[in-house]
Formats: C-alpha cells, sequence, structure tokens
C-alpha cells in the first residue's frame, strides 16, 4: 500500500471507531431501555412546541426566487474578499476586472427587479 | 502586516484570440442590458441579434484560422487557454448552431407565444461556455466552460412554460447534469493528485515523461473524467436522460443540443483524453472502446423500438455519438479530423432535422409521433423531400454528407487495427437505418390509407416559416454538396487537428 | 498502371455514362409535375441516350485489348487517395451494355400511374447508380454506387409497388445495407494494409491492389469474407435470398425487370471483380463453399418455383435457380466457367427481364398473378403466349437460344473442375423445364374462362418494347462469337492472374477435350486449327 494510501487509512480507521462507537451506545440503550410507546412520545420534537400540520409542508414558492438570489450574491462575495485583500497589488487590471465581475452581478439584480422577481406579489 | 504595494504579474492575454468568445458573452449581456431597459423589444430584435451575433464570430474565426494555420498554435492567459485549429474548427460549427437555433427559435417563439429574450442570452451563454471548452488549456477552465454551456441549457429546456414536458425534460436534465458535473471534477481532482497539474501541457508533459509505480489514482480519474464527458455527449451507459430531454425540451433547444452541446462535448474529449492523455491511449482505449460499442449499439436498437420521431431522433442522435467515439477510440490525427468532419457534417444534419421537426410539430409543439408524418410526401413534397435527404443522410446512404463522416471514422478505426469495432459500428448503423426508414415509410408510403380518411388520419402542417426553411434549405444543400464534394470539409478538419502548446 | 493505359479516347464516355441519366433524373424533377407524358418522354430520352453511349463503347471496344479500355481518372478526396477511376474490360463491358439495353425498355413498358415525376427521376438515378457499380475501379467510388443504389429501388418498390410492398421494400434496403456494412470495413482496411505493406501512399486503386497482392494470405481470406457478404446477399447466393422473392414479387413491373435483369448482376459481378480478382487465394480457398450454395440455390430455387402459386414470385424463385448457375460457373475458376457466367447474367437479364415484363402485362390485363385464376389465355392473347413461350424456352435454356450457351459453358467449366456438382447442376436443367412449362401450360393452355376469355393481346407498344429482347434472345442463341470474343481476353487474364497468386492451382481444363475458346468447336470446328 502505498505512503499515500496509507495516510488515508488513519481517517477510515477513525471513522469507523466513531461510527462504532456511537452505534454501540445507542444499541444499547434501545436494548435496556422500556419501550411503551404513546402518542405524545412518538411526536417529532419540535423545540417543545406541539407540532401542527404535514411533516412535508410547502413553504412558500415566493421565498424561492430571494433564497436563490441571496445564495447567489452570497457566493460572489467570496470573489470579492481576495481581490479587497490585494487591492493595491492588482492595480489598474485589478480594478477593471472587478468593474466587469461587478457590472455583471448587478446586471443580473436589475434583471431580475425589472422581470418584478423582487416584489412580493 | 500591510501588502507592499508590489505589482502583480497579470498574464499575457492575446485579446485578438479571444474575439470570438468575447462577441458571444458581450452579445449577451448586451441583450440582456438592453431587454432590461427597454419594455417592449421588437419580436425580431433579440433573434437578429443573435444571428448577427453568430455571424460575426465565423467572420471573426476566419483570420485567426490564417492566423494559427501560418504561426501556429498559441496558449495565454498563463497556459489556461489556447488556441489552435480545432478550437476555432469547434467555434465556427458553435456559431453555425447558433444561427440555425436562432433562425428556429424565432418562428418556434412566435407560433407558441412565449416571451423572448432569455432563450437567445442563454444561447449565446451556452454557445460561449462552448467556446471556451474548446479553447481550454487546463482542466479548471474546461470545467468552466462546461457548467456555463450547461446550467444555460438547463434553463433553456425550460423555456416552455405552459408544457409540462419540458419543465420535466429540465429538472432531469439539470439532476443527471449536476451529477455528471460532480465526476467530471472529481476526476479534475483525482487527475490533479496523481499528476500535480490541472494544466493540458503540464499533465502531457508530466505523464510523457514520468514513469508511475502506483496509476490506480490515474486511471480513476480517467474513468470519472469518460463518465463526466460521457454524461454530456450523452454515450451509452449515461445517455438516460437524452430521449427524455429530447422529446420534452423546445424543439430549437433540441437542435441545440444535439448540435452545439455535442460539438462542445466532443472538443472536449479530444483535448483531455486524445491530446492530453495520449501517451497513455493504451489505458483508456479500451473503455472507449467499450463505451463506443455500446452507444452505437444501444442508440440504434433502442431506436428501433420508438413511436415518437423526437426520441428516435434522440437515439439516433446518441448512436451518432457512438459514431464519433469510435473515431475518438482511433487515439489519431486521423481520428481526431474524423471527428471533426463528423462533428461539422451531425451539425447540419441536427439543425435540418430538427427544423423539420419544429414545423411539423405545429402549435403547441406536440405532434412528433410518427402519425404526423404520415403521408407528409402528398401533402407537401418539398418538406417531406428535404427530411427524406436528411435522414438519408444520417443513414449514411453513399453522396450524402453522412456518408463521408461514417467513412473518417470507420478509416481511423481500421487504420488503428480496430476492426471489430468498425464492423460492429458498420452493422448498427444499418440497424439505424431501420429507424430512418420507418420515418420514410410514414412519409411516401402510406399515404394511400390517408385518401380513404382524409379527414380523421392526416394532420395539416403548417407551412414553414421563413426562418426553418432557410435552415432546412441550406442544411440540405450542404448535405449534398458535401456528400459529392467532400474535399474542402475533409481538408478543412484535417488542418484542424488540436495542437498543446505549453504554458 | 500499365493496366490502364490502353486506348484512352478524348471524350470521357464512362463518365458520361453516368452523368446522363442523372442530369436527366435532374431535368425530370424540374419538369412539370402535371405532365406524366412529358416527364417520361424525358426519362426515355435519356436512357435512349445512354444506351447509345453504352452500344458506342460496346463497337469502340478493342476485341483483343487487354487492361481496362476507356480509362479515366479524376481525384475525389485527395486526402484518402479516393478518386473517380472508371475503366471498362470485357467483363463488365457487356454487363454496361445490358443495363444500357434494359432501362430504356423498362421505363417505355410501363407507366408508374402516379407520382410520375419522382418515379422518372428514381429510375434516372438508379441507371447512373448502376453504371457506376459497373464502370468504377476504385473501391470506395464501387461502394458508394453499390450502395446509392439501394436508395431509388426502396423508393420504387416503395412506393409504386404491390400489396405488401413496405415491407418487400424495408427488407430489401436493410438485407443489402446489412449485407454491405462489412464491405466498407473491409474496403477501408485493404486499403490500409495495402499501404502498410507497399509503403506507399493510401490508394483505393481496384487495379493497384490487386495486381499488388501484398495481404497475408490470412487476412485476405478475412477480407474475402467482408467482400463475398456483400456480394452473396445481392446474388443472393441461397441461405440469404429471402428478400428476393418479397422483393421482386411486390416491385412494380419496371422494378422488376431492372431488380432482375441488372441488380442481381451486381452481386455475381462483384464476385468476379472483387472477390476473383482481388483475393485469388481467398477464392480458391472458399470455393467450395460457394459452389455448395450455388448447386444448393439451383435445386431449391426450382423446387420452390415450382410449387408457386403466384406467377410473379414463380419468376422470381427461377432466379434464385438461374444465380446458383452463375455462381457455379464464377467459382469453377476456369476460363469455361467464368464465361459462362458471365454469359448467364447477360442471358438471364434479357431473359427474366423479358418474363416479368409479360407477368406484368397479364397483371395489368387481369389485375392477378395467381396461376390458379389464369387459363386458356393462349387463345385470347396468341401473340402473348407466343412470345411468352420463347422468353420461357430461353429461360429454360433451350439450344438454340441464348440461355442455353451461357448455362453450357457454365457446365462444360464445372464438369472440368468438380464433376459432381455439375451433375447435380444439370438436374437443375430439368426441373427448370418441369416448373416453367407446367406454369406455361396452367396459364395459356386449356379452356378460357370469364375474364381470360376476353383478354387483350398484345398491343403495338409492348410488341415493340419486347422486339429488341426476343431478337437477343435468338442472336444471342445462335451466335455468341461476338460476345465471346470480346470476353475471352478479359477473363482468361483473370484465370492467368488467380494462377499466378494461389500456389499449386492450374486451370481446370478440359480434360474432354471441349474447346470451346471463340474459334473453337462452338463455330464449327473445321475453322479451329486455320485460326491459329
Amino acid at each position: 500500500m502505498s505512503e499515500f494510501l496509507r495516510s488515508w487509512l488513519v481517517l477510515v480507521v477513525f471513522g469507523g471507531l466513531a461510527v462504532a462507537v456511537v452505534g454501540t451506545f445507542l444499541g444499547l440503550g434501545s436494548l435496556l431501555r422500556p419501550q411503551r410507546a404513546t402518542e405524545q412520545k412518538v411526536m417529532n420534537y419540535e423545540s417543545g412546541v406541539d407540532p401542527q400540520g404535514d411533516r412535508w409542508s410547502q413553504s412558500n414558492i415566493r421565498y424561492y426566487v430571494f433564497a436563490l438570489m441571496f445564495v447567489l450574491f452570497d457566493v460572489e462575495v467570496v470573489f470579492i474578499f481576495p481581490w479587497a485583500a490585494r487591492l493595491e497589488a492588482y492595480g489598474m487590471f485589478g480594478l477593471v476586472e472587478m468593474a466587469i465581475f461587478i457590472f455583471i452581478l448587478a446586471l443580473g439584480l436589475f434583471y431580475a427587479w425589472r422581470k418584478r422577481l423582487l416584489r412580493w406579489i | 502586516m500591510f501588502a507592499q504595494a508590489e505589482t502583480v504579474a497579470t498574464p499575457e492575454v492575446l485579446w485578438w484570440a479571444l474575439v470570438p468568445l468575447l462577441v458571444l458573452a458581450g452579445a449577451a449581456v448586451l441583450l440582456l442590458t438592453v431587454a432590461s431597459l427597454v419594455r417592449r423589444l421588437p419580436e425580431w430584435l433579440p433573434a437578429a441579434w443573435t444571428i448577427v451575433a453568430g455571424l460575426a464570430v465565423l467572420v471573426s474565426v476566419v483570420p485567426l484560422w490564417n492566423e494559427v494555420q501560418d504561426d501556429g498554435a498559441r496558449s495565454f492567459l498563463a497556459g489556461a487557454v489556447g488556441i489552435d485549429g480545432s478550437t476555432l474548427f469547434v467555434t465556427a460549427l458553435l456559431a453555425v448552431a447558433v444561427v440555425a437555433t436562432a433562425l428556429l427559435s424565432r418562428a418556434y417563439l412566435t407560433r407558441e407565444d412565449l416571451p423572448g429574450v432569455e432563450l437567445y442570452v442563454l444561447l449565446l451563454l451556452s454557445a460561449a461556455g462552448g467556446v471556451v471548452m474548446a479553447s481550454a488549456n487546463d482542466l479548471i477552465v474546461l470545467f468552466l466552460g462546461l457548467e456555463l454551456l450547461s446550467i444555460a441549457v438547463y434553463v433553456m429546456a425550460a423555456l416552455h412554460l405552459r408544457r409540462i414536458q419540458s419543465q420535466e425534460a429540465a429538472l432531469k436534465y439539470f439532476v443527471l447534469g449536476a451529477f455528471a458535473s460532480a465526476f467530471l471534477l472529481y476526476g479534475i481532482a483525482l487527475v490533479y493528485g496523481a499528476t500535480g497539474a490541472t494544466g493540458l501541457a503540464r499533465i502531457a508533459g508530466y505523464l510523457s515523461t514520468t514513469i508511475l509505480l502506483e496509476d490506480g489514482m490515474l486511471m480513476a480519474g480517467f474513468g470519472l473524467l469518460l463518465v463526466g464527458l460521457g454524461f454530456k455527449v450523452a454515450a451509452v451507459p449515461f445517455h438516460a436522460w437524452a430521449p427524455d430531454v429530447y422529446q420534452g425540451a423546445p424543439t430549437p433547444v433540441v437542435a441545440w443540443m444535439a448540435a452545439g452541446v455535442k460539438a462542445a462535448g466532443f472538443a472536449a474529449l479530444l483535448r483531455v483524453f486524445v491530446l492530453t492523455f495520449g501517451s497513455w491511449s493504451g489505458e483508456w482505449q479500451p473503455a472507449v472502446w467499450g463505451l463506443a460499442i455500446l452507444t452505437v449499439l444501444g442508440g440504434s436498437v433502442v431506436a428501433v423500438v420508438q413511436t415518437d420521431v423526437k426520441r428516435m431522433l434522440a437515439y439516433s442522435s446518441i448512436a451518432h455519438a457512438g459514431f464519433l467515439l469510435v473515431g475518438v477510440q482511433a487515439a489519431s490525427d486521423r481520428g481526431t479530423a474524423a471527428v471533426l468532419t463528423y462533428l461539422g457534417v451531425y451539425t447540419l444534419l441536427a439543425c435540418g432535422s430538427f427544423a423539420v421537426v419544429t414545423v411539423v410539430g405545429g402549435a403547441g409543439d406536440d405532434r412528433h409521433g410518427i402519425d404526423a408524418y404520415r403521408g407528409l410526401g402528398a401533402r407537401r413534397p418539398w418538406l417531406a423531400g428535404a427530411f427524406a435527404v436528411l435522414l438519408l443522410g444520417q443513414a449514411g446512404v453513399p453522396f450524402t454528407a453522412g456518408f463521408v463522416a461514417k467513412f473518417g471514422v470507420i478509416a481511423a478505426a481500421t487504420e488503428g487495427h480496430s476492426y471489430a469495432l468498425a464492423g460492429i459500428a458498420m452493422v448498427s448503423a444499418a440497424v439505424a437505418a431501420f429507424v430512418y426508414l420507418r420515418i420514410l415509410v410514414a412519409l411516401y408510403m402510406e399515404d394511400r390509407h390517408l385518401e380513404d380518411d382524409d379527414e380523421a388520419g392526416a394532420v395539416e402542417v403548417d407551412p414553414a416559416p421563413w426562418g426553418p426553411r432557410i435552415v432546412i434549405t441550406v442544411s440540405v444543400a450542404l448535405v449534398l454538396v458535401l456528400g459529392v464534394v467532400p474535399g474542402p470539409l475533409v481538408d478543412l478538419a484535417k488542418d484542424a487537428v488540436p495542437v498543446l502548446v505549453g504554458g | 498502371m500499365s493496366v490502364l493505359a490502353s486506348a484512352s479516347p478524348t471524350f470521357p464516355v464512362l463518365p458520361a455514362l453516368i452523368l446522363t441519366p442523372l442530369f436527366g433524373a435532374l431535368l425530370v424533377v424540374l419538369g412539370p409535375r402535371r405532365r406524366p407524358e412529358l416527364l417520361k418522354l424525358t426519362a426515355v430520352l435519356a436512357t435512349v441516350a445512354t444506351g447509345a453511349l453504352s452500344l458506342w463503347v460496346l463497337l469502340a471496344f478493342d476485341a483483343g485489348g487487354e487492361g481496362f479500355q476507356f480509362a479515366s481518372r479524376h481525384a475525389w478526396i485527395g486526402e484518402l487517395g479516393i478518386s473517380w477511376l472508371f475503366g471498362v474490360d470485357g467483363i463488365s463491358l457487356f454487363l454496361i451494355v445490358l443495363t444500357g439495353i434494359l432501362f430504356p425498355i423498362a421505363i417505355l413498358a410501363t407507366d408508374p400511374g402516379h407520382d410520375s415525376r419522382a418515379y422518372y427521376a428514381w429510375m434516372l438515378v438508379l441507371e447512373g447508380g448502376v453504371m457506376g457499380v459497373f464502370a468504377s475501379l476504385d473501391l470506395v467510388m464501387f461502394f458508394l454506387c453499390f450502395e446509392i443504389v439501394l436508395v431509388p429501388m426502396y423508393f420504387l418498390i416503395g412506393r409504386w409497388g404491390h400489396g405488401n410492398r413496405t415491407y418487400a421494400a424495408t427488407k430489401f434496403f436493410l438485407y443489402t445495407m446489412a449485407g454491405s456494412a462489412l464491405m466498407l470495413v473491409g474496403i477501408v482496411s485493404l486499403a490500409f494494409l495495402h499501404a502498410d505493406a507497399t509503403g506507399g501512399a493510401l490508394t483505393f486503386d481496384l487495379v493497384a491492389i490487386a495486381e499488388a497482392q501484398s495481404i497475408a494470405t490470412e487476412t485476405a481470406r478475412w477480407l474475402f469474407l467482408a467482400f463475398a457478404l456483400a456480394f452473396a446477399v445481392k446474388v443472393p447466393i441461397f441461405p440469404l435470398h429471402t428478400w428476393l422473392p418479397d422483393a421482386h414479387t411486390e416491385a412494380p413491373t419496371a422494378g422488376s425487370v431492372i431488380l432482375a435483369g441488372v441488380l442481381l448482376k451486381l452481386g455475381t459481378y462483384g464476385f468476379l471483380r472483387f472477390g476473383l480478382y482481388l483475393f485469388p487465394e481467398a477464392t480458391h480457398h472458399f470455393a467450395p463453399v460457394f459452389l455448395v450454395l450455388g448447386v444448393v440455390g439451383i435445386v431449391y430455387g426450382a423446387v420452390v418455383a415450382t410449387m408457386q402459386k403466384d406467377l410473379k414470385r414463380l419468376v422470381a424463385y427461377s432466379s434464385v435457380a438461374h444465380l446458383g448457375f452463375i455462381i457455379l460457373g464464377t467459382f469453377a475458376l476456369n476460363t469455361e466457367g467464368i464465361e459462362g457466367g458471365l454469359l448467364q447474367m447477360v442471358n438471364h437479364g434479357i431473359s427474366t427481364g423479358a418474363l416479368f415484363l409479360l407477368v406484368g402485362m397479364i397483371y395489368e390485363r387481369r389485375r392477378t398473378r395467381q396461376i390458379d385464376e389464369l387459363g386458356g389465355l393462349q387463345k385470347s392473347a396468341p401473340l402473348l403466349a407466343g412470345v411468352f413461350m420463347v422468353v420461357m424456352l430461353s429461360s429454360i435454356g433451350l439450344p438454340g437460344l441464348n440461355g442455353f450457351v451461357g448455362e453450357f459453358l457454365v457446365l462444360v467449366g464445372t464438369f472440368n473442375a468438380h464433376r459432381w456438382y455439375a451433375v447435380v447442376a444439370a438436374g437443375g436443367v430439368v426441373l427448370a423445364a418441369l416448373y416453367l412449362l407446367w406454369a406455361y401450360q396452367r396459364v395459356f393452355h386449356g379452356p378460357a374462362e370469364g375474364d381470360n376469355a376476353d383478354m387483350p393481346d398484345l398491343c403495338l407498344r409492348e410488341g415493340l418494347v419486347l422486339a429488341p429482347l426476343l431478337a437477343l434472345i435468338v442472336v444471342l442463341g445462335v451466335y455468341p462469337k461476338p460476345v465471346i470474343e470480346r470476353m475471352e481476353p478479359a477473363v482468361d487474364a483473370l484465370v492467368e492472374h488467380i494462377e499466378r497468386h494461389v500456389d499449386g492451382f492450374e486451370e481446370p481444363t478440359s480434360r474432354m477435350g471441349i474447346d470451346i475458346s471463340p474459334d473453337g468447336p462452338l463455330d464449327g470446328p473445321a475453322d479451329s486449327e486455320e485460326g491459329h
């Protein structure tokens, strides 16, 4: 076995150990504890509040657009940080590059706005 | 702690070599800007804009081609992007496919009463992604291009808002495509792990100079890359998405998928496997060999039992992918040239065929059963005649461009002594011919039944708008002309063999 | 190559043979859709012009000349070494002439009834393709023409055929296409192997490859099988023949005439040109297989034909038997056998073509081809019956008519090479007499009842169409010398080629002293000595 694969062996052993330990404790627990199910007991745990409605409740589709756009712009920020950290080093080149980048991003937002996606209908 | 004001060396950029990409991406951004600013765009404008952009790319390729032929291939952007004959050849094919798709889309959107700008913006972006793939000199850039290409196509597949099949197609394509991207990315990671580079030239250099004692990771990387790209080009057994997506997606988009996406996918396959992993061809050729056999046979045999013409063409496009893989498998210059020739021919055949399907599909885009084609030869002789030529071309009948394409890959396979593969490919071509014959039978030989119950059986086909008409006419003419005078295309493809330039 | 050098006229007559019908097809396509008579005139003129060209080739052909005449070469795909390369020798000459003669007759004989424009266009394309097959000396060009022939024939059967035409057309197309699929691989492999072996550039030139014989024996056998499959389907040889009865029966009359007269010869011609010439050793090696299949075809075709209820199907199965003779002669690998096979190709084209025309004429009058429903036609149509009788006797191989010469030579050749095959095959001749005479008796003799009683006789047009075929039947039967004379040098060269390239093979010549050379006993033993 190569050195490369051997170093991964640690991870495999570690992971296996973790699964084994947790499995053992949960398994033992389920064997030892008394099992008298009532409706209250099998009910889903929702922070102590009584659960309402179906488990597969739909959230409003209108959130979807906002969620999507949030994720989009959130991720793009990742590209802006490194540039900001080395602003001077990149100089004019970086500035133009980032301007184009932000322009395209803004264009997307602008398009969404004109398509009336930002309005809560 | 503060950074010194030393400047970072920015990579050299050959702007002239980026013109096709910039035209496509710029046209997309501009079109989106204009569409956002102006409330009511004239309906013809986005289509015309896209066609102009496509033609501009086509024109810009010519001086670049001459430049590359005279001074050789280049690489720039720190060796991440290259320009060579194959880049420009595939770029030109993509431009042709963009123009054809735009011509079809205009007629389609009007007929289906759908809002228009997005399709063209996405088409241009997708084509830009294809160009990036064709010019990628680095696996990461290749992946970027692939994603740009694919994500745009996912959305395009869903653009028929009122057809549930269109939504279904988009979702299937998206989920499976995302899977494929993950495979590809993992493959890139493994190859990087094995060779310590993502640049194609450096990988190639490493592989041809180094003897690996442990090649397990590299092999896994090859495998995963093959799976990822195999998904994109719809090679059996990674083809499951293709029939459903082709059937459901708007027909002009299908033309783009068949012509554009396939061309870009094979450009990537050629660059990565034939070019970069060329020195290890003994290791991956058997895999491609198997893939090619499965794909030609699977595509042809399953196509036989379809009753929906769009599905038939989907399976036949799988079979064509198999033929292209036969060329890839040869792993030689002749094989590469054959694949490029085949791509050129298939671009024409796919655009033309799906143009006919667009016309026959009628309002609602759902008359795709073989019944819709029954007796078309009597009622619409020119349309049926054009479709017949295109189908015979797809069957590879002599004196159509399809034969030249098939001949090229078969020649490449036999040169590489893959006689069994060549034989199986030809036999399955004969099986696939049955599919095209079934459509021909419907077009020409079942018209007598209709005379009895004309009202019940005959589906009236609206006259073709000028957009599809241009696409059909040009593709039929070229299929015939290239069938009789194939020299120019074959020579171009021969000069378009890709070259790796280190960076 | 010296083989190509002889007699190159200034006028490129062979390309013209191919292009004239294609040009005619273009005219027809552009012609007026609602004027079928004009379209027919165009088609007839184009085919007659082609026929005249083919006759000119026949007259200008140098009977004693060796190698290919009228050769011409134009590059097609230079990169792959493919070129338009044409030439004629004694083997292809008469097939070209046969094609040139049969097409105008087939077009004149019948009208399509509907979609005339497409019909004539396809007929003309078909003629161009067939001429291309017989004239091509480049392997790829040959394959292109061999394959393109399928398309017009497919449409002719499928659009203008009878009842089960779609099935028959599809079967025909798929059988033939699947058969020739491997031939393309064979052609390309052959060219690459030849280029590797000789170190020269890639070429698909038949003569260059055949004369070099650079392929290893074992490989050549495999390649031969790839070619042979394509030809065996096209001929068709016994187990691969099932497309033929369907295609012949369902095709329109003109389609049947061309199919039987010309298209089947593509396969037998292919065996001669691309089997014997390209792969002499492999042909010799596999000859027993084909001899057996040829004999089986003769007997099987005859037996099945005897049992047919449909007159057209009967003629179709008789083709299977006749083609068995051609295969037998070809694989006897001696001059008599090959010449007999060649003659039989021409004769079968003429007499079976004429038989299909006659069956078509009966069908047009009576709307049935069932032998049961016909009867006593001799009384209502004596002329038709007479013509039918002559053609049928020629098909049986009655001495004095053309069928005899070919079959006789085939039997002589086979007898010299493989005695027992000839004995069994001779039985096939008897069976041919049985099924054809019996059919004739049931159709033309006996009392005429119902519609049979007042069936009109041949009209002038039909008579004129049949006249040249009848003339050929008699002339070729009585005086075949000019034909054999022109075949002889090419066939001799072919046999010599086989002898040269097959170790220990010597032409199985007549041990019984039958000399069938043109100066031989066929036209009197007296002048045979004086000639030399």
